[in-house]
């Protein structure tokens, strides 16, 4: 294993649904490594081996680590507000690095073609300027003043409206997005992605929600998401090469890609590279 | 038995099986590349792989005289240049925003593809006409060593142009006698139903007229 493996192996992962986790508990794999969640109090996370994870309950996920992270979880503020609905979409499986899921999350010139008619639709395809940076305080990733036209921008938007957005990467595979909010204008919608890296080219996808929306059914909102994603599943798994290149060259990003450019600079700078391709690999 | 052919072209599809305006995954021993017709009956092929994100092109669509990849809508020519970026709909992409192209022919109801630069056109095939496309699950070295097979099915003269798109996957385009009467066509075609699964159960069938 190289070193770029171990940076990615002291953070935290998303493994399991709090409140969904079956009495005999959940088997699954982190990063190629064997592990079983176990229900009770606490949630235990052991491996196949009998080690002990360490584990922190956050956002509806149980969350792991095969190594030692040296910080919590990363806050998600809104997480806590009150008046908002906490949606805990599910799981999704994707045959793709768990980077890629991360910067497709990332892009919105992609809706137009991948959500036509839902998050996006021609002839409105352009994207304008918006700002990236990396954030060296928190070290974070962030894209703000980002603008899209949306003919359906969440489940609870009845026509095309421009959404406002913000990315927000915290961690490797993890991605928060902050969006217009329909119901409540100033406040912004949070939705997230939390990636499981089961290997370097499969993943457990788990989006989650923190939503001003009293409206809308829950399983209507579930549906929405996962929908959007299914539709996303169908590019990633039909990417070449499935890892994530990191070295300049393989692909051609333009102006609309700064987010994703940042993003592979900020992995690339920290060795975060389980699900990368580099050249000297 | 004749060899019709020995591969500077790939035969790659049957042309009915292209309607104008659509784009179709090509399989070729060195993996899958984009097929596709414009709308004014072009055909042209292209690596599957978007220069941009690098999505698979054969997933794409089809508009007017461009190729355009179904991630980010990136439209390409016929030589695979970058056409249009519609993120950014004023830009004129950069010529190094390029897929790799390849000679496409169409010839008596065939479509052949060139990974190199052939010297003559791919061959004319006469006497026979186009029938269907097969695909198998058997290694192409166990039908034939040439890359042809003609034989007689149903009692009607067959060409069969095989193709291994991996170690145990086989497409074999069909042609049958051009005098085959349409009945004779669906009599074929069922017969090589059945070739098929002997191919496929015995690994190899000896079919040396």
């Amino acid at each position: 294993m190289t070193i770029g493996h171990h940076a990615m192996i002291d953070q935290w992962y998303p493994v399991a649904l709090a409140s969904q986790l079956p009495p005999e508990g959940r088997t699954t794999q982190l990063m190629g490594t064997a592990i079983r969640v176990l229900p009770g109090d606490p949630v235990r996370v052991v491996t196949g081996d009998g080690r002990d994870l360490r584990v922190t309950l956050r956002y509806g996920h149980v969350w792991t680590s095969l190594g030692e992270p040296s910080k919590d979880l990363f806050d998600i503020p809104e997480a806590d507000q009150p008046g908002r609905r906490l949606v805990e979409v599910g799981v999704v499986r994707v045959r793709c690095s768990p980077l890629r899921a991360v910067e497709n999350f990332l892009d919105i010139a992609h809706f137009p073609f991948v959500h036509t008619d839902i998050l996006g639709a021609e002839p409105h395809t352009e994207v304008g300027k918006y700002d990236v940076e990396i954030r060296e305080k928190e070290d974070e990733v962030w894209a703000t003043k980002v603008q899209f036209y949306q003919p359906q921008a969440a489940k609870s938007a009845t026509g095309g409206i421009t959404t406002d957005y913000m990315y927000r990467v915290p961690a490797p595979t993890s991605t928060v997005l902050y969006k217009t909010c329909p119901a409540r204008p100033g406040e912004w919608d949070v939705i997230t992605l939390f990636v499981q890296p089961l290997t370097e080219e499969l993943c457990d996808v788990w989006p989650w929600m923190a939503l001003f929306d009293d409206e809308t059914a829950l399983t209507d909102l579930i549906h929405f998401q996962q929908m959007i994603f299914l539709q996303d599943r169908s590019i990633l798994e039909n990417q070449i090469p499935r890892l994530l290149p990191l070295d300049p060259g393989r692909e051609i990003p333009t102006r609309a890609d700064l987010t994703s450019v940042a993003y592979r600079r900020w992995l690339k700078r920290h060795q975060f590279t389980y699900g990368a391709q580099l050249v000297a690999q | 038995m004749p060899v019709v052919t020995l591969r500077d072209w790939i035969p790659v599809a049957l042309s009915a099986d292209l309607p104008a305006a659509t784009v179709i995954p090509a399989h070729t021993p060195s993996g899958i590349l984009a097929l596709w017709r414009s709308a004014n009956g072009e055909l042209a092929t292209l690596a599957d792989r978007c220069p941009h994100r690098g999505m698979r092109l054969s997933y794409g669509f089809v508009r007017g005289e461009a190729l355009s990849c179904i991630y980010h809508g990136w439209s390409y020519g016929q030589n695979g240049q970058c056409r249009r970026i519609p993120a950014h709909p004023d830009l004129t992409p950069p010529a190094a925003i390029k897929a790799a192209s390849y000679p496409t022919e169409e010839r008596n109801g065939v479509i052949w593809i060139a990974l190199g630069e052939p010297k003559a056109p791919p061959p004319a095939l006469e006497g026979f006409k186009p029938l269907r496309s097969i695909t198998l699950e058997v290694d192409a070295k166990l039908i034939s060593a040439t890359g042809d097979v003609r034989t007689r099915l149903a009692g009607v003269d067959v060409l069969l142009l095989i193709v291994g798109i991996s170690g145990s996957e086989t497409v074999a385009h069909l042609m049958v006698d051009a005098a085959a009467t349409e009945s004779d066509c669906v009599t074929v075609s069922r017969a090589a139903e059945g070739w098929r699964r002997e191919c496929e159960q015995l690994g190899v069938k000896e079919l040396a007229s």
